[in-house]
């Protein structure tokens, strides 16, 4: 479904990814993990148009993503759900979803689709005329992820969902974001712990300063692949 | 009791022009991040528009107004093509100040282009509706007033509609608010922009063709509009959509009081001492919030 091939990437001068490649077949939960500020959230940037790729291949459902706009991405149904929710706070609830559903497409069946968001988050329903700044943290990252279901999403790529939630609601949203991969969209999931992902991820990309180190299914992931990564000594 | 009575009347009819006038720059202060200095000759502009309409091919008011308000929304778009878009994410420059200047250069630009096709001469335009409907004693206001006051409230509640519920006004406020977000849900921002500021010219040409038949038609009429505007979004603190109608009524009330107990001509300096007091005590008006970040 989403296939990325040899992607270098950055900010400027200062090239964060490199010769990064990894496949999301369609209806799978793919995790990317690996160690804070080594390039995950970067990845999902390119990949949803808001930084440009220097070189690479980036093929979406047989279409060439690369130089595309953001909205063009988003219209071809490959939704970033962006770290820190990046909500619009003085919008309510329900019009931040209906942004969700800003592109024409989406738009006409906003109804319906609201209404699906409003079954997998019934709490968004009780909320829906308060502004998104009056939201408790769980609420916002529902809110967040609500968001992007609002679109005609084939695939959703949720940096991070679980960054500042207290654990019980890390169940929550990891519980939601299995129901979705099963009904709604395929899942790229970025997430630094990868423990929190362990019961559902089918494969899992380890990233470590910008490059793709490791790949497989979670059983062939070991404690000790892990371990080498995150104490810093990976590739010696 | 009587004057007090009619002071407020006009200052609340001032008002409502205040409101939808600086309406225009706040909507383009949140979306773009700067000031639209051209928001005043968008005004004038739009008055010219309805007079020509009115007077020289005699369609009645309503036709003027609505004629100069599309006219000000393309000189508004026109002003977006010319002295905004060519410095969006330009990293060389300080988008915010130069675009306050070119925007600045611009409205002088276009007062200077109705100079040469109309002349410098103030020219009178009808009122939308004549005669005065008396309330109470001696107490009466002028139809155009209530006129006014329907008008406006019509273009509030429209404009408040619209970017709570439609599909465009929802972008607006998006695109102000959260930038990065608005882009990853499709929202195409230089689209937002241009038509932001198209809806600002419409605004300032509604409020240019109401204030028209108060004082004249003339090159010059949106220079005082914009210094009212730039006062009430000061005491609004600028971006703020709800402040900027409280204050529209306040600085409109202020005026008017001013005027009848003091005298006309301290009403502007008045206006410049609350400008100046706001600056120093609250930079950030009575509704904005200090230093809003923007990603």
């Amino acid at each position: 479904m989403l296939e990325v091939t040899g992607l270098r990437a950055g900010y400027g001068a200062a090239t964060v990814l490199e010769d990064v490649s990894i496949s999301v077949d369609e209806g799978k939960f793919v995790v990317v993990t690996g160690p804070n500020g080594h390039g995950k959230t970067t990845l999902l940037r390119v990949l949803s148009g808001l930084l440009p790729v220097n070189s690479g291949e980036i093929t979406f459902l047989g279409e060439r993503l690369n130089g595309r706009s953001a909205s063009s991405i988003v219209g071809r149904g490959l939704v970033h759900i962006p770290q820190g929710d990046l909500l619009f706070v003085d919008l309510t609830v329900e019009q931040n979803l209906y942004m969700g559903a800003y592109l024409r497409d989406a738009w006409k069946g906003r109804r319906e689709r609201i209404r699906r968001v409003y079954e997998l988050f019934p709490r968004l329903e009780e909320r829906r005329t308060q502004q998104a700044r009056t939201l408790s943290g769980g609420e916002r990252r529902m809110l967040g992820i609500g968001r992007g279901l609002m679109s005609n999403a084939r695939m959703l790529m949720v940096d991070e969902p679980a960054l500042g939630l207290a654990p019980v609601l890390v169940q929550e949203v990891y519980a939601t974001l299995d129901k979705i991969a099963r009904s709604e969209a395929t899942v790229l999931l970025v997430e630094e712990t990868l423990a929190n992902a362990r019961d559902i991820a089918d494969y899992v990309y380890l990233m470590d300063t910008g490059r793709i180190v490791h790949q497989g299914t979670m059983a062939e992931f070991g404690e000790d692949v892990l371990a080498s990564t995150y104490l810093g000594n990976s590739g010696s | 009791m009587d004057t007090f009575a009619q002071a407020i009347i006009s200052g609340l009819v001032f008002g409502a022009i205040y409101a939808i006038m600086t309406m225009g720059l706040t909507l383009v202060y949140g979306c773009l991040r700067t000031l639209n200095m051209a928001q005043g000759a968008f005004g004038m502009v739009g008055g010219y528009a309805a007079w020509v309409i009115t007077t020289d091919m005699g369609a009645p008011p309503i036709v003027g107004l609505i004629v100069g308000a599309l006219a000000a929304a393309g000189v508004g778009m026109l002003t977006h093509f010319i002295s905004i878009r060519p410095l969006v994410g330009r990293k060389d420059i300080d988008f915010e100040m130069t675009a306050y200047i070119s925007t600045l250069v611009v409205a002088i630009v276009f007062s200077a282009a109705i100079i040469l096709m109309f002349g410098a001469r103030n020219k009178a335009i009808e009122p939308l509706i004549d005669g005065r409907l008396t309330i109470f004693g001696t107490v009466t206001v002028a139809w155009q007033q209530i006129a006014v006051a329907v008008v406006a409230f019509l273009c509030l509640g429209g404009l408040s509609l619209m970017l709570s519920k439609s599909r465009q006004g929802l972008s607006i406020m998006a695109v102000a608010q959260q930038f990065d977000a608005a882009k990853l849900m499709g929202v195409p921002a230089g689209r937002v922009y241009w038509v932001t500021m198209a809806l600002a010219g419409l605004l300032g040409g509604i409020a240019g063709v109401l204030l028209a038949p108060l004082y004249f038609v003339s090159p010059s009429a949106g220079d005082l509009p914009i210094l009212k505007g730039l006062t009430v979004a000061v005491v609004a603190g600028l971006g703020s959509i709800r402040g900027t109608i409280y204050a529209a009524f306040i600085i409109g009330l202020i005026e008017t009081l001013v005027a009848t107990y003091v005298g006309s001509l301290w009403s502007l300096p008045v206006l410049f001492a609350i400008i100046v007091v706001f600056m120093v005590v609250r930079p950030y008006g009575l509704f904005g919030k200090p230093e809003e970040e923007r990603l």
